[in-house]
């Protein structure tokens, strides 16, 4: 942009352009609720509980300024709690995984064979469900995953089991189905719009040109529409990185992920450590958000349909 | 805005072309059951003579909404969520949409380091801004917990959605439009009232509905800062874990069919209103 040739019309003067810092102080003036908003009500709360992080409890669980690192130490010197965050990693991979799988597959078709205005349609239907409420949409999960529930009558009615099964809820496969159902119109509308924008004749020439159908997709399709798969991968793993709610309603004791943990950490009143715990995970959300800082598409994952 | 069918599109290039639409179509119609399926539950529930969730379904009955109606507790925390959601989506939206102003126009210096901010409290995990918040109002401010800590921590996560959206629209927005009404004699504001804004309204619109949804679901941040003046999400959280309420289902259909309600009237005002500057512009000039 900055090689650009500059016409006329740009460089026209539009208002009366004032320099100076009392000008630019006021130009800037609108952002300033934005910031202290920010700053005071996220980075100081943050910012907070990294100090804490640092610090240790004595007898009465009081918070007292000795500054150590041995909550940190403690963490990773647990295996049972490095298995939970090791679980909540897999947990997360397979769920963006599936998602990925699927999403692709229902924005190819609607992109491909439905007419825009259907396949607009379809992605509404897609997100309706999304306006009740998250909590009784799971505990509906719960329901319908049960030791009772519709799952296992119809298993059982159908003669594919003998008996009800409990191994659909309370457990990580339930957590796992509901993560999936949560987080798959995301991925949804994410690679529908780079779907919809793709030239599916590139597909024809390429068979044309003697590659078989799927390796069309593998060579021609997929790289072009790799933005958006990264794109719909992080809005899918990072925020089930911190999932709460849902393994806390349907995982059962053995399915509970990190941010389970953390919340345990605060209940019992060992701030230090959960604070450290919680450090953990937003260092691990800032690196990842900076790595993949081109693809943090926020208004194509929240602003379409 | 039908989309002409290319002739190489309908030129048959695989044997399993066919199959492949078949077995797609199966994928989407099981995407849809899947997605649903909660749904028709929690509606059925709700008439459900039973007072614990399962099958067979028996009834109808109307009794869960005769309790839900007679609640007092139930209706409390719907008026505190729909009070909370008015607050947080117009201060969200106003705060919002004049930090986008600055973020796209105001020659900041780091505008990716910029975006990542605003990217952060959307993805650092609820639970931590949430205990976070808990932490510096008990600690720091020795704050009461109450609806307005409710408000303060949902602006956290509304303000960067607005934010963003807006500042996309107004990214691809055309400034030859405004140098034209410059030159044509408007006054600065003038040209952003009556150029830009109407221009990025749907954004503004897009942004303040997110809101407002984002705002009557959030449970998570909520859960940690509310007081004693519980909100929709929270009070049907308590019920949910201590003790099974089919009224929980009847409000959650209630409250369904209500948002369908305001968004199919906002789709429709939107598309009523979009269409018509599209119809003056076809119109001969006279």
């Amino acid at each position: 942009m900055t090689a650009e040739v500059v016409t006329g019309v740009e460089a026209a003067p539009v208002a009366v352009v004032s320099r100076g810092r009392s000008a630019r102080l006021r130009e800037l003036a609108p952002f300033i609720p934005a910031a202290l908003l920010l700053g005071i009500l996220f980075f100081l709360p943050l910012g907070v509980m990294f100090i804490f992080s640092l610090w240790t409890t004595n007898a009465n669980l009081d918070i007292v300024p000795v500054w150590n690192l041995d909550n940190y130490a403690q963490f990773f010197n647990s295996s049972a709690y490095v298995r939970t965050l090791g679980k909540t990693v897999i947990m997360g991979a397979a769920v963006t995984a599936i998602c990925l799988v699927i999403a692709v597959a229902v924005a190819y078709f609607l992109a491909r064979y439905i007419s825009r205005r259907w396949a607009r349609l379809a992605l509404l239907v897609i997100i309706v469900p999304f306006w009740s409420s998250y909590l009784l949409r799971v505990y509906s999960w719960q329901a319908i995953l049960g030791e009772k529930g519709a799952l296992n009558q119809l298993l059982v009615g159908l003669g594919l089991i003998a008996e009800p099964s409990r191994l659909f809820v309370y457990n990580d496969i339930g957590t796992f189905i509901v993560l999936t159902y949560v987080y798959m119109p995301f991925a949804i509308l994410v690679l529908y719009a780079s779907l919809e924008r793709f030239d599916y004749t590139q597909l024809t020439a390429a068979q044309d040109l003697g590659a078989s159908p799927s390796r069309a997709f593998r060579y021609i399709l997929l790289p072009q529409i790799r933005p958006g798969l990264i794109t719909a991968a992080i809005f899918v793993f990072i925020p089930i990185l911190g999932e709460f709610l849902t393994p806390s309603m349907v995982g059962g004791a053995s399915g509970l992920l990190i941010a389970n943990l953390i919340q345990t950490f605060f209940k019992n009143a060992l701030v230090p450590q959960g604070a450290a715990l919680g450090f953990l995970i937003v260092a691990f959300v800032t690196v990842l958000l900076v790595v993949f800082r081109k693809y943090l598409r926020v208004e194509d994952v929240y602003a379409r349909g | 805005m039908a989309k002409s069918v290319d002739p190489l599109e309908t030129m048959p290039v695989s044997r399993y072309a066919g199959l492949t639409r078949w077995g797609l179509r199966v994928v989407f119609a099981l995407l849809v059951l899947f997605l649903y399926l909660p749904i028709v539950f929690m509606v059925a529930f709700s008439f459900d003579e039973s007072s614990t969730p399962g099958l067979p379904i028996q009834g109808p009955t109307l009794h869960w909404y005769d309790v839900m109606i007679h609640n007092r507790q139930l209706l409390t925390a719907v008026g505190n969520t729909v009070s909370v959601s008015l607050i947080v989506s117009v201060l969200a939206t106003v705060i919002g949409t004049m930090a986008a102003f600055v973020l796209v126009r105001g020659r900041l210096r780091f505008p990716n380091g910029i975006r990542i901010i605003f990217t952060l409290p959307i993805m650092v995990p609820g639970v931590l801004i949430g205990i976070a918040l808990l932490v510096f109002f008990s600690r720091a401010f020795h704050a009461n917990l109450s609806l307005m800590t409710v408000i303060a921590g949902q602006l956290v996560v509304t303000v960067p959605f607005v934010v963003l959206i807006v500042a996309s629209r107004l990214q691809s927005f055309d400034r030859k439009l405004e140098w034209a009404a410059a030159d044509l004699g408007a006054s600065p504001r003038r040209t952003l009232r009556h150029v830009v804004l109407p221009l990025i309204a749907p954004a503004i619109l897009a942004g303040a509905l997110i809101c407002i949804t984002l705002s009557i679901d959030e449970f998570v941040i909520t859960w940690f800062t509310v007081g004693n003046q519980p909100t929709l999400p929270t009070y049907i959280y308590t019920k949910v874990k201590f003790g099974v309420t089919p009224e929980v289902n009847a409000v959650g259909t209630v409250m369904l069919f209500a948002t369908l309600l305001i968004f199919g009237i906002a789709g429709l005002a939107l598309g009523r209103s979009r269409r018509s500057p599209a119809r003056r512009r076809a119109a001969p000039p006279a």
